[in-house]
């Protein structure tokens, strides 16, 4: 019995390498490379569009599409900090310091003009819509499904291994710097107190996770030539990406189209 | 197919452990930044993975692990993007330093930090009026302001602000940067492409067993 049930599970666990990986939902599960000619286009559409409104209406689109992703957990506190921190110093430096002659009001040597307000919003909120196109693609899309993409598309499996590697490395090395820190810590290596005292205690935590990880590099050339990475046939792949439909193709040449029509609008309309 | 040639053929040349020290370049750039926030120290201290790689591997890697540093840091704060030349700049010229020995001598490290600084305050500056229009979207943007807001003129802030922070970080990254090469063991370094400078030997004796391409691609990557 007991073995059967394992054997059920193992069953279901191999199935599920067996059709393309999916997250359930249709914004998730749209090719990584359609999803980003969908948020270049929307950048480049924020760029292009007139005033204030045209940006702002972009921005609001990802917070909707967030939600329509199931993201807004994620997605939204990001883009908030965003707002709140970078976007609210590009408009207030640009409220205060911008010349303009419809002075508001004056504090001090800080003269507040009509024409910075307006010129610091509209910057603002385009670098926030080009922000957001960037920190949402990302949000929907894990990197592994993006260099599986990109490898189907020729990319080396070099260069997306260093990439893959990369975020691994950054959560490795950020475990082993706690481990570091904590015994440099017992040993008696001060971490508060004046500034070059603290500045000292850097490189006794830098260095042995530097060294560690540096020493590990032949182990790993070992385990990849094991996997048969330097192979020159095509990779074999355990997860698979659905194949594009036509309805995503219309959809992505859709926002293209927009694109396109507003760098016109841009163009011989509005400016 | 044939930029896949190209950059497969390009990592050979590297040597065989050079893919593998790239990612570790990055963490380090990430865990130095972090390490400096949690020492509570007024310094970014997030290019020493970049120039680690540029002095061990040469210039081209050093300025693929700028670059993807970067572009990761950009998931989450996109406007540090443009940024990216900096890092690139500084791969570059870190492996061009090492090569002429900059990193074996502790006070040609310690000159090596102007270069860093300048190109990080002066194109950074650069950057920041181009992209920007002088006011970024960074903490520093505030001393910026201030110092705007003090009667000086804008281009001159950017700069007034950026030059100081630049040596109160390349210094210290420069520092550890020599005293991180100055432990690493002999038998890592017989393995790295630029190695043979800090093992003081000739460059062609090392060529042969760390540089050259290797012909059978099965076999690239074993230890020798």
């Amino acid at each position: 019995m007991g073995s059967s049930t394992v054997h059920e599970l193992d069953q279901d666990f191999i199935n599920s390498f067996r059709s393309p990986a999916t997250a359930g939902n249709r914004i998730r599960d749209l090719n990584p490379i359609s999803f980003a000619i969908i948020m270049l286009s929307c950048s480049v559409t924020a760029i292009a569009l007139p005033g204030p409104a045209g940006p702002a209406a972009i921005c609001l689109l990802f917070a909707v599409l967030s939600v329509a992703a199931g993201l807004a957990k994620t997605f939204l506190p990001l883009y908030g900090k965003l707002f709140a921190v970078v976007g609210l110093i590009l408009f207030v430096l640009r409220a205060a310091f911008l010349p303009g002659n419809h002075i508001l009001w004056t504090v001090g040597p800080i003269s507040i003009s009509a024409e910075g307000i307006i010129q610091g919003l509209n910057f603002s909120l385009v670098v926030m819509a080009v922000c957001g196109a960037v920190t949402f693609f990302f949000a929907v899309t894990p990197m592994k499904n993006l260099m599986l993409a990109l490898e189907q598309r020729g990319v080396t499996p070099r260069a997306t291994y260093i990439i893959l590697a990369s975020f691994q490395a950054i959560t490795d090395l950020g475990k082993n710097t706690k481990v570091v820190m904590d015994a440099q810590k017992s040993r008696g290596i001060e971490t508060e107190g004046g500034m070059v005292r603290r500045t000292t205690a850097f490189l006794p935590i830098l260095a042995p996770v530097f060294l560690a990880a540096m020493s590990q590099t032949e182990e790993r050339a070992l385990a990849l030539d094991a996997r048969a990475f330097n192979s020159r046939n095509r990779h074999s792949h355990l997860v698979s990406l659905r194949p594009v439909s036509s309805a995503e193709i219309i959809v992505v040449c859709a926002v293209a189209l927009g694109a396109v029509l507003s760098i016109v609008g841009a163009v011989f309309i509005w400016n | 197919m044939k930029h896949k040639k190209g950059f497969s053929a390009l990592m050979r040349s590297y040597g065989r452990l050079t893919i593998f020290m790239i990612p570790i370049g990055i963490a380090t750039n990430f865990i130095g930044g972090q390490i400096a926030i949690l020492l509570k120290l007024p310094m970014y201290l997030d290019s020493i993975g970049t120039i680690l790689v540029g002095a061990l591997c040469g210039g081209l890697p050093g300025a693929l692990v700028g670059t993807i540093s970067n572009l990761i840091n950009s998931i989450t704060s996109p406007t540090l993007a443009p940024y990216a030349t900096l890092s690139i700049l500084f791969g570059f010229l870190a492996g061009w330093l090492s090569k002429h020995g900059v990193f074996k001598s502790l006070w040609k490290t310690l000159l090596a930090s102007i270069p860093f600084a300048l190109i990080g305050s002066i194109l950074g500056g650069l950057i920041t009026i181009w992209v920007f229009g002088g006011l970024g979207g960074s903490g520093g943007a505030l001393i910026v302001g201030a110092l705007v807001a003090a009667g000086m003129d804008l281009n001159a802030a950017v700069f007034t602000a950026a030059i100081p922070m630049d040596f109160l970080d390349k210094i210290p990254t420069v520092l550890v940067v020599f005293l991180i090469l100055k432990r690493i063991p002999t038998r890592l370094f017989v393995k790295l492409p630029l190695g043979y400078v800090y093992l003081n030997k000739a460059k062609t004796t090392s060529t042969t067993s760390a540089v050259n391409p290797v012909d059978d691609e099965d076999d690239e990557l074993a230890l020798g």
